[in-house]
């Protein structure tokens, strides 16, 4: 192994990016259009939801609160009594409503404040406004600042509560990259060996390993910056609910980066043209597409699918993401460890059979 | 050894599918000579060059380059080989071309002296796409040279060349020649077949005469080298 060497395939391969626009432009420019389009699609024809406002509190703070919550334009809020509220819900006339219970004013003195929140929970995307909405009106109703915010928080239907594009916001933050990665590396090698400057470099000096790396650095420092583009635009720009580490999101994002490059210089072994290499895309990505608990849960999926889910290394980087972005999850969650783990073993694996399929010899 | 051998190669069979590429083929090439591989167009000249570097395994026989038993990657440091297609980066420019090919080999320093060598030093800015087929052919043969190997295989580097470029190119050989470096060159143009100071004739996989141009006239019984290869060759066919 020489350094030197493994950096001059590195250098060489960014020097050739940087008079390829258009590659540089899949690369950076399509994540973007990708998810702002999701984004749309999503979250664009969403209206203000109906709340329902229940104040039985003694106290004077419920009636602020319900006041603020009137004005909020996040909701369009109206008084009901609490016990219609389940009904409401049920008929669809409210998405949510608040109750702000008998001892409210009591408990904020006590240090709590514990609004009820009861959430129809089936319907995307009205859950963070209601929360918004609610957090706002504490805000500018100005409690001190030792008063613990705790809304006790119920759905009438299971939901996580959340819309559509937090659920699968951090799923397609990794699969974007893991994507756009791979059509890139495979074909890259590819033409390696097509323009015939492979052959020159295995009638060189180069380990096969040295020329697996050098690949694998040159392609993971143009992923690593894709994916902290696509993961500045879902967080800053589309507001992609995280309840997660920013740096551990990115982290698991770096592994699946490695994982496509690895796939895509070992996969390129197995194709000789430039059309071949292309028909590998649909027959790896649209497997993991499905059955890696993208769009539907492995859990409601036939058994034998689950099997298959079960060892797509997307299942586990999926999975992570979500459980870091929506449940807050960090490295100390056995579950994360092993989403982390299974993708960085992937990484490990792929990195081996790249090296162990790259022939010196020609025939 | 009594004399020492830039390549040597033994008995040397190659098989791809049913057709018989290399015949048993063996050759000598003396260190500091220029050994022309001539033959028409599917002799084998590639697969014999690709089996001394080490990229064709041979199913029989054996190859040993500048006294080492190949496969040898440690060894490849001593070989240039500049490939039949002009094998570059065509997104790099000149010089990015022959600087990853000297990083590859160690050896930077070598990159304005190889891009003087084959006249490229005014375009060493230009990217591969935009120049020429003389020039594409020449950057290739700089990034073959850019590390001062003893021993440059090149595969038929002068076709599509024009006659200046062709006589610049035998010059230049002649040069490195002179230098020490070994060169094996193969050619289905005769006529550069004088430019040599030892010729293999290659056809169906196997060497069909060895020697100085001199030699293989007097061999054949005839002062025109093509027409010493026709006759060598027995049926004369060639494509
Ligand atoms: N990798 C390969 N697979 C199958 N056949 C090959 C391969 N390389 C060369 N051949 C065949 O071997 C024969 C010799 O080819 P080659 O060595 O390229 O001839 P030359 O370089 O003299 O034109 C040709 O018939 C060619 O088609
Ligand atoms: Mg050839």
């Amino acid at each position: 192994m020489s350094g030197h060497r493994i950096g001059a395939i590195t250098r060489r391969l960014l020097q050739q990016f940087r008079r390829d626009r258009r590659t540089l432009a899949l690369l950076f420019v399509a994540p973007i259009v990708i998810l702002a389009l999701l984004g749309y699609m999503i979250r664009g024809s969403s209206s203000t939801p109906s709340v329902g406002i229940a104040n039985e509190d003694q106290g004077p703070l419920g009636a602020t609160l319900a006041s603020a919550l009137e004005r909020s334009s996040l909701i369009s809020a109206s008084t009901i009594q609490a016990s219609e509220g389940d009904s409401r819900l049920k008929d669809g006339s409210l998405v949510a409503y608040i109750v702000f219970p008998a001892d409210f004013s009591q408990r904020a003195q006590s240090g709590t404040i514990a609004p009820e929140v009861h959430l129809e929970g089936s319907q995307p995307g009205t859950s963070v406004p209601v929360l918004q909405a609610l957090q706002q009106a504490f805000a500018s109703s100005g409690p001190a600042a030792a008063v613990h915010f705790q809304p006790q928080i119920q759905y009438l239907y299971g939901g996580q509560g959340l819309d559509r594009l937090d659920y699968f916001g951090a799923a397609f933050i990794g699969l974007i990259v893991f994507f756009l990665v791979f059509v890139i590396t495979i074909v890259a090698f590819l033409n390696e060996r097509s323009q015939g400057t492979l052959e020159r470099l295995m009638a060189s000096p180069l380990r096969r390993g040295e020329i697996v790396i050098g690949y694998m650095i040159g392609f993971t420092v143009l992923a690593l910056v894709q994916s902290a583009e696509v993961l500045l635009f879902a967080l800053a720009v589309l507001k992609v609910y995280n309840q997660g580490n920013v740096i551990l999101i990115f982290g698991l994002e770096a592994l699946m980066a490695l994982a496509a490059v690895n796939l895509g210089i070992f996969l390129s072994m197995f194709a000789r043209t430039e059309f071949q290499a292309v028909q590998f895309i649909p027959l790896v990505v649209v497997p993991q597409f499905l059955l890696s608990g993208i769009l539907f849960p492995v859990s409601t999926e036939p058994k034998p699918l689950q099997v298959i889910s079960d060892v797509l290394p997307l299942t586990y980087a999926v999975n992570g993401l979500r459980d870091v972005m929506i449940k807050g999850a960090d490295l100390t969650w056995s579950s994360l460890q092993l989403d982390a783990g299974v993708v960085a073993a992937y990484c490990v694996l792929l990195i081996v059979a790249g090296v162990a399929t790259l022939r010196r010899r020609i025939a | 050894m009594a004399e020492s051998f830039a390549v040597d190669v033994q008995g040397v069979q190659k098989k791809f599918g049913s057709l018989q590429a290399l015949d048993g083929v063996t050759l000598r090439v003396r260190s500091g000579e220029i050994y022309g591989l001539l033959g028409p167009n599917g002799a084998g000249k590639t697969t014999l060059i690709r089996s001394i570097v080490g990229l064709v395994a041979p199913d029989a026989g054996t190859v040993s380059v500048l006294g080492l038993r190949m496969p040898n990657v440690e060894n490849l440091r001593n070989v240039g080989y500049m490939t039949q297609q002009a094998a570059l980066y065509p997104g790099l420019s000149v010089e990015e071309n022959v600087q990853f090919f000297a990083a590859v080999n160690g050896a930077e320093s070598g990159v304005t002296d190889a891009l003087k060598l084959v006249e490229l030093d005014q375009r060493r800015k230009s990217v591969v796409t935009t120049l020429s087929g003389g020039m594409r052919q020449r950057c290739s043969l700089a990034c073959a040279i850019v590390h001062r190997p003893k021993l440059l295989l090149l595969d038929e580097p002068t076709v599509g060349l024009d006659p200046q470029l062709r006589v610049r190119f035998w010059d230049s050989f002649r040069e490195m020649a002179d230098g020490g470096t070994t060169i094996v060159v193969s050619s289905h143009v005769m006529d550069e077949a004088e430019r040599c100071q030892r010729l293999g004739l290659v056809q169906y996989g196997k060497l069909l005469a060895e020697g100085s141009p001199d030699e293989i006239r007097s061999l054949a019984g005839t002062n025109n080298l093509e027409e010493a290869f026709l006759r060598l060759a027995g049926t004369g066919a060639e494509s």
